[in-house]
């Protein structure tokens, strides 16, 4: 267990690492294409390779980040069934979808899209609009992405199952984590403390927007 | 056993996704697994070709692909930002002083500053944090009613579900296959009647129980002139010369913008609508400047200050919503120009920092990755229900109903008010809204307002009890113990969870109004769509152009693309819709 365990950190400070590097992603696609916008409609100069890098860039932020935001539990569960359940239980559902659900998952949707992106790179297809990028690197990121979620889908079973076993504190590897909502509500508190009672910490519900 | 399977196959799907979705795996994996899961057993019982799946990647490839979506990114990021810049703060302060003076001002001002948040930062749990550590406290010190001041700051805060550019307009948009431009401009007035709506409740307040609604007394009113007066008339000249210029800027805007973008058809209502505001807002900014850089004196502090807050807000709402009306942007690009906008505004407020961009970016990632592969899970779900007919079988369900379109509306909004009190409208709108939506279109339902009804109506689910997530965010940070305020020394009784509950109840009868209000007048949304399918022809001339022009290119790969435009005119397509353009000028 303690080997398995070394294997799960691992996985995790990777993707902790891409989730930190693909939120720049977000950045150059907000810049790109205001600056292609501003462009556009000021000197009339604009390329279909600016606005599909826009999405290139995205598709890789969600794609590529999809395993940093399990990592740190942010795909929205219903849980107000969950909610009353013991601790143990939810680690129990939770192995189980990981198992019977979340790794078929990723591995039919790497099967199916290997050969896909194959077909693209040995063709050189190129984007149907003029002016447009090269296909295959796009393609590429579906079977990464899913292969980045399967090993973390991997780390997080294992890190169920040490909860489990009782190998490990906690079923997640981050608990209790600030939400902005929280930040926001802290922030917000401090500066007025001179006029309204202290602000207790907001509960965690990142489905709320 | 298998003949079963086959004859119910819908109703035993939508049980395995309730299960699946019940048992608290993440709601994306869940879709997912409910698909593949239903579509493997539709294999084994020779229901579905063993092929079935084999156009997923590509479907996958079609939604990276989508340009719409990439609006939610952008959206949210401007959100995140705007909502740490203090600008809210400002705004509560400096409206909440304008309208303090007048019973219910300060509910009417959380009223007006909830629509602004809306419009700019559309985050619902933002603004509901922030007026109930602002606004609340103010209230509470000069004596309201509790719930009236817990129902006005729950219910504002849910405004930016409604109110253009919010993100349930944008996956209704993409979902029932209609644009993002005119949802929102399908979305401007109804959201803008519930303000309305809203503010008349207050003064209907006001007038019957005026004790429920003070008035801030003298000593807290801050911004007061030195002779003592509160600098209301010089507020109220200002805002009626900048109304002046407002008003007689619309009655020019298309002899002026016309010739500039080079438009023969006429401008269409909110288009105008916004310039004028913005012609408005930026002389009262350029009369603000001038006061305060030649020490005239000619305007009192309040207006001065007024001018200088909401400036700001409303350049960023003429940046996303003017540009995206004015057909010079689209969403996505609105998005980027309103994230871009907002970070320019932080960094003039010294509140840009780096850990904040940091933050923001990673708050956008985590809310736009889990949206998207709620998205990817729903299609691998649809691809089994397609294959079983699922359509049909929704269909025939809703067939028996009685009242064609009425009746089918009512029966739809109250399904996606009761779901609403459980999920989040990410997931109605991705599982529940791709099963309607043909049927709506079928029964000859306008798609635009379809959606608009649903996002109306989705803005009840945050104030629904048991999961009314605005209902949450103010219990969280109102205050639950009896606190001494530190201004008027007196003891302050907590705010219980009942009266959050209580105050939310008359304003989700409000909502229900509304939504019924625009169930009955379809005009309501349709007045601005009809001109939103002008904008679109012009559009789809636009798009025919650029048709021809790339396929010149490709004819002559050689031709550098900014030079292709030159020969545009010779072309014979270029002359029909040149002549098209001629015969609706004639038409006016």
């Amino acid at each position: 267990m303690k080997a398995l365990l070394k294997i799960t950190d691992a996985i995790d400070w990777c993707n902790d690492r891409l989730g930190h590097l693909v939120r720049w992603l977000v950045l150059a696609a907000v810049l790109i294409s205001a600056g292609n916008a501003i462009m556009r409609k000021a000197f009339n100069i604009s390329s279909n390779a600016y606005l599909e890098v826009q999405w290139y860039l995205f598709a890789a932020v969600f794609l590529l980040g999809a395993a940093y935001v399990f990592l740190h539990n942010g795909h929205v569960r219903i849980d107000f069934i969950s909610a009353r359940l013991s601790k143990r239980t939810n680690a129990i559902i939770d192995s189980i979808g990981i198992v019977v659900f979340l790794i078929p998952l990723c591995l039919i949707l790497i099967d199916l899209s290997w050969p896909y992106f194959v077909r693209t790179y040995r063709s050189g297809e190129m984007s149907e609009n003029a002016g447009g990028l090269i296909r295959w690197p796009a393609v590429l990121l579906i079977p990464v992405g899913f292969a980045i979620l399967l090993v973390q889908a991997v780390s997080e079973l294992i890190k169920r199952i040490a909860f489990l076993t009782g190998d490990r504190a906690e079923p997640f590897s981050y608990v209790g984590e600030k939400s902005a909502e929280e930040i926001l509500a802290e922030e917000l508190a401090g500066k007025r403390m001179d006029e309204s009672p202290p602000a207790p910490p907001v509960p965690h519900a990142p489905e709320a927007r | 056993m298998l003949a079963f399977i086959a004859e119910n196959f819908v109703p035993l799907m939508f049980c395995g996704l309730l299960f699946f979705l019940l048992t608290g795996i993440p709601v994306a994996f869940g879709l997912a697994a409910t698909g593949l899961f239903f579509g493997y057993i539709g294999m084994e019982a020779n229901l579905f070709p063993t092929n079935l799946f084999g156009a997923l990647p590509l479907r996958i490839f079609g939604i990276m692909k989508n340009d719409t979506l990439l609006a939610i990114p952008f959206f949210t990021f401007m959100g995140i930002i705007l909502e740490r810049s203090g600008m809210a703060e400002d705004l509560l302060e400096t409206v909440g002083q304008v309208f303090g003076p007048v019973r219910g001002g300060l509910a009417i001002a959380v009223v007006l500053v909830g629509a602004l948040l809306a419009a700019t930062t559309g985050v619902v749990a933002a603004a509901v944090i922030s007026m109930g550590l602002i606004s609340l406290p103010i209230m509470l010190r000069n004596g309201y009613n509790r719930t009236i001041a817990t129902g006005t700051i729950t219910a504002s805060g849910t405004l930016a579900q409604a109110i253009p550019p919010s993100l349930v307009l944008i996956v209704l948009a993409d979902q029932l296959g209609r644009s993002v431009g005119d949802m929102y401009a399908g979305a401007l007035v109804p959201g803008l009647l519930l303000v309305g709506l809203y503010l008349a409740f207050v003064v209907a307040v006001a007038v019957v129980r005026p004790k429920w609604v003070p008035a801030l007394p003298m000593e807290a009113r801050i911004y007061r002139e030195s002779n003592g007066a509160s600098g209301h008339i010089s507020l109220i000249v200002l805002l009626t010369i900048c109304a002046l210029a407002g008003v007689t800027w619309s009655h020019y805007h298309q002899s002026i913008i016309n010739p500039m973008i080079g438009r023969g058809l006429p401008a269409a209502g909110d288009e105008i609508f916004i310039m004028s505001m913005t012609v408005a807002s930026f002389l009262a900014l350029a009369l603000a400047g001038i006061n305060r850089l030649f020490r005239l004196g000619l305007m009192s502090r309040l207006a001065e200050r007024v001018t200088f807050v909401l400036i700001p807000p409303l350049v960023l709402i003429f940046l996303v919503l003017g540009t995206i009306f004015l057909g010079i942007a689209t969403p996505t690009e609105g998005g980027a120009m309103g994230a871009l906008g907002a970070l320019i505004m932080a960094t003039l407020r010294r509140a840009l920092t780096f850990s904040l961009l940091g933050q923001a970016l990673d708050n956008t990632v985590k809310l736009a990755t889990f949206v998207l592969f709620i998205l990817i899970g729903s299609t691998v779900f649809s691809f089994t229900f397609n294959a079983a007919d699922g359509h049909v079988w929704v269909e025939q369900l809703f067939a028996k109903l009685p009242g064609g379109q009425i009746g089918f509306l009512i029966v739809v909004n109250l399904l996606v008010f009761v779901l609403g009190m459980f999920i989040d409208f990410f997931e109605i709108a991705f599982i529940v809204i791709p099963i309607l939506a043909p049927v709506a279109d079928k029964m000859g339902i306008d798609l635009v307002w379809f959606g608009v009804i649903l996002a109306m109506n989705l803005q009840t689910s945050f104030l629904t009890p048991p999961f009314g997530f605005a209902l949450f965010y103010l219990r969280s940070v109102a205050p639950k113990t009896d606190y001494r305020d530190r201004i008027t020394n007196k003891m302050i009784p907590a705010i219980t969870t009942g009266q959050i509950y209580k105050g939310s109840i008359a304003f989700i009868v409000l909502q229900l109004i509304m939504v019924a209000v625009v169930v009955l007048n379809p005009e309501l949304v349709s007045g601005n769509i009809n001109k939103g399918v002008k904008i679109n022809a012009e559009e789809a001339l636009q798009e025919l152009r650029d048709a021809g022009r790339s396929a010149r290119e490709q004819r002559e790969p050689s031709a550098p693309s900014g030079s292709a435009s030159a020969p545009a005119a010779a072309d014979p397509m270029q002359q029909l819709l040149d002549a098209m353009k001629r015969e609706e000028d004639q038409k006016k």
